[in-house]
């Protein structure tokens, strides 16, 4: 009985020793994946970087009015932004990479996975940065056009029109990348139809003889109609 | 010689008619039947009394009138007895009206009378406007004399106004351009020219007429080409202007985009000209100055600057992107208080053009924003000027825009900075 247990013991031992002889290769792979992708990440952020710095992309994205953004969002500038977002990208490829050679189970197709998103995400990425900078020239349109036209309350105007725009840009991102796909499509469907109902009610009651105002300025009976003091400034 | 697209097949065939000319008047027009008749009888006019030795032409190049003007040009009769001259002239008087092609607008029929002038060899060349009702035979001798006479290249008018009118170009135009080129001239942008028929052929050979700048701003342009070409600049004083009370003429917010659009896009393409000049010299002007009218226009100073806070406050964060912080703050402080107490002195003035000028040049934001956002400064800035001066003679308005041309030039340093220093702020 006892060299029975004695053996069973030693066999477990055995087994145990030959499981972590086996399992430490896996380890030491998977440590040496996820360093050298880190250094790899690493270096390609510092590439990225320096690209960006040769395109001069902080100064199209000042341009676009991108980096104003970003400043009132309290994120680091657009180069250092992207080039952050390329390092993690990579380095989790890797890191995935790395804890598929250990072979658990659970985390099996974990890569596979991953590497179907990544196009997903680069979309949904690209979708809501073509939003911020329509949003942003939207922005800036309405507020100079409003206030030139000495519309009422320009930067609620201007503000109510970017932020439209980043909401449709948003659900069209979280879309992309499958996010709570229902909920945010319902709530972006009835988020949008309220604002729009809500704008329709408050400009149809309030806003008439703004709107008469509007069109009578744009669409006059005569060239001759004009405002007392709407003299040629040529 | 010109390109041959530029002219149709009919156009030539009604030119090689004509034969070479010494003298080309060219009208370009757009629906503007009511008021093109005068200004033919005026440059027939002219052709017989002060050029009855030289061979002239008219030339109505028409963007697609649709209420007859072409119509009215070819057959206007010239036989009432104001005209009757006209009968006895030396020479022939022709006259042609030929549809243009290409981009519509001025700069399209500019080029095709320019092509024309290319193709007649015309010594002389000058431009009217249809739509001014002053138009007056001895404004074509005032643009054409110094020309054919005295060997000019380019002959700018003078228009005898009040110096209260006509804000953007006192306020705006001309500063920029003096301090810029560093030459006095009183009209910048103005529809009414005349030059040599070596620019105009000089000009044909450009590639500038297919874009906005030639589309919006072919006056600026020209102007700003008589310069950088080196040619013989002078002026010429035309009287009164007056433009037909019922014509369409596009609302301030789009005519203040295309000219400041097409002002700082000059400045623009030809940096190398006017960056190391400095001060201003006079240009010579042949004629004797008509008198001013006595009344300005009708412009509302308090009205122009009761939004003057608020467009501040709206504009807070296009203005950022466009200004340094010291000029942005001595705006805020100007716009503070009731509008009948704003100023908006000449050097915050200045300093805010020339800001805007440099960002536009560098693409701080779309180009037209940029022009956009100086609108409300430039209203505020006028009202400021029209409050400070509207019970002042007219000698003294004068000596005031005089000071604030001297301000652009002695900033003028400050905008080369700008203008050749490091991208962003």
């Amino acid at each position: 009985m006892a060299q029975m247990i004695t053996s069973a013991v030693s066999q477990a031992a055995a087994n145990f020793v030959e499981a972590i002889r086996l399992f430490l290769p896996r380890v030491v792979t998977t440590l040496s994946i996820v360093l050298a992708g880190w250094l790899i990440a690493a270096a390609l952020r510092l590439v990225v970087r320096w690209i960006l710095g040769w395109l001069r992309f902080n100064a199209a994205c000042e341009r676009a009015g991108l980096a104003q953004m970003l400043k009132a969002a309290d994120l680091p500038q657009a180069d250092v932004l992207v080039s952050r977002m390329v390092f993690w990208i990579v380095w989790i490829g890797f890191l995935l990479s790395g804890v598929d050679v250990l072979g658990f189970t659970v985390l099996e197709g974990l890569m596979a996975s991953f590497i179907l998103f990544i196009p997903r995400l680069v979309i949904a990425v690209a979708i809501f940065v073509a939003g911020l900078l329509a949003a942003n020239f939207l922005w800036r349109a309405t507020l100079l056009t409003a206030v030139n036209a000495h519309a009422p309350s320009p930067r609620l105007l201007a503000g109510a029109a970017r932020w439209l725009v980043l909401i449709l840009a948003g659900a069209m991102a979280l879309d992309q990348i499958a996010v709570a796909r229902t909920i945010v499509l319902t709530a972006f469907a009835i988020a949008f139809g309220a604002v729009m109902l809500g704008l329709a009610i408050a400009f149809g009651i309030g806003g008439g003889h703004v709107a008469r105002r509007f069109l009578d300025r744009q669409f006059p009976g005569s060239p001759t109609e004009r405002a007392p003091d709407d003299v040629s400034h040529l | 010689m010109p390109q041959p697209s530029l002219l149709t097949d009919d156009l030539v065939q009604q030119l090689m008619a004509v034969g070479q000319v010494d003298i080309l008047v060219g009208i370009p027009t757009l629906n503007n039947a009511s008021t093109i008749g005068p200004v033919v009888r005026a440059v027939h006019l002219a052709f017989a009394r002060y050029f009855q030795r030289e061979r002239t032409v008219l030339i109505n190049s028409d963007g697609g009138s649709e209420d007859g003007t072409p119509a009215i040009v070819r057959d206007l009769s010239l036989d009432e007895p104001d005209t009757l001259v006209v009968r006895h002239a030396l020479r022939t008087t022709h006259r042609i009206s030929a549809p243009y092609h290409g981009v519509p607008g001025k700069g399209s029929a500019l080029r095709q009378i320019f092509a024309a002038a290319d193709l007649l060899q015309a010594r002389a060349v000058a431009v009217l406007d249809p739509d001014v009702t002053s138009v007056t035979p001895e404004w074509v001798r005032a643009l054409v004399a110094p020309v054919v006479g005295d060997g000019f290249g380019f002959v700018a008018p003078v228009y005898a106004r009040h110096p209260l009118d006509g804000p953007l170009v006192t306020q705006l135009v001309r500063p920029l351009l003096r301090a810029a080129y560093g030459l006095r001239l009183a009209e910048p942008q103005a529809a009414e020219f005349g030059c040599s028929g070596r620019f105009a052929a000089d000009c044909v050979e450009l590639d500038v007429w297919d874009t906005p700048l030639a589309q919006f701003g072919i006056d600026l342009w020209l102007t700003g080409r008589a310069i950088a070409s080196g040619c013989r600049l002078c002026q010429a004083p035309l009287g009164p202007r007056t433009v037909a009370t019922g014509t369409h003429r596009p609302g301030l917010s789009e005519t203040f985009g295309q000219v400041v659009g097409s002002l700082f896009t000059l400045l623009g393409t030809q940096a190398d000209t006017w960056l190391p000049r400095t001060g201003s010299d006079p240009l010579p002007v042949l004629g004797p100055p008509a008198p001013p009218p006595a009344e300005p226009a009708r412009l509302d100073g308090e009205r122009l600057l009761q939004s003057f806070g608020t467009n501040v406050r709206d504009l807070k964060s296009v203005l950022d992107a466009i200004l340094v912080p010291e000029t942005e703050s001595a705006l805020e402080a100007a716009a503070l208080g009731q509008p009948a107490d704003l100023r908006f002195p000449d050097d915050l003035w200045v300093a805010t053009v020339y800001q805007f000028l440099a960002a536009h040049h560098q693409g701080v934001m779309r180009r037209e924003h940029v022009t956009q956002a100086l609108l409300p400064l430039y209203l505020a800035r006028t009202g400021s000027f029209v409050l400070q001066h509207a019970g002042t003679d007219a000698a003294s308005v004068d000596a005031a825009l005089e000071a604030l041309c001297l301000e652009f030039e002695r900033a003028k340093p400050y905008l080369v900075q700008r203008w050749t220093g490091a991208p962003s702020r």
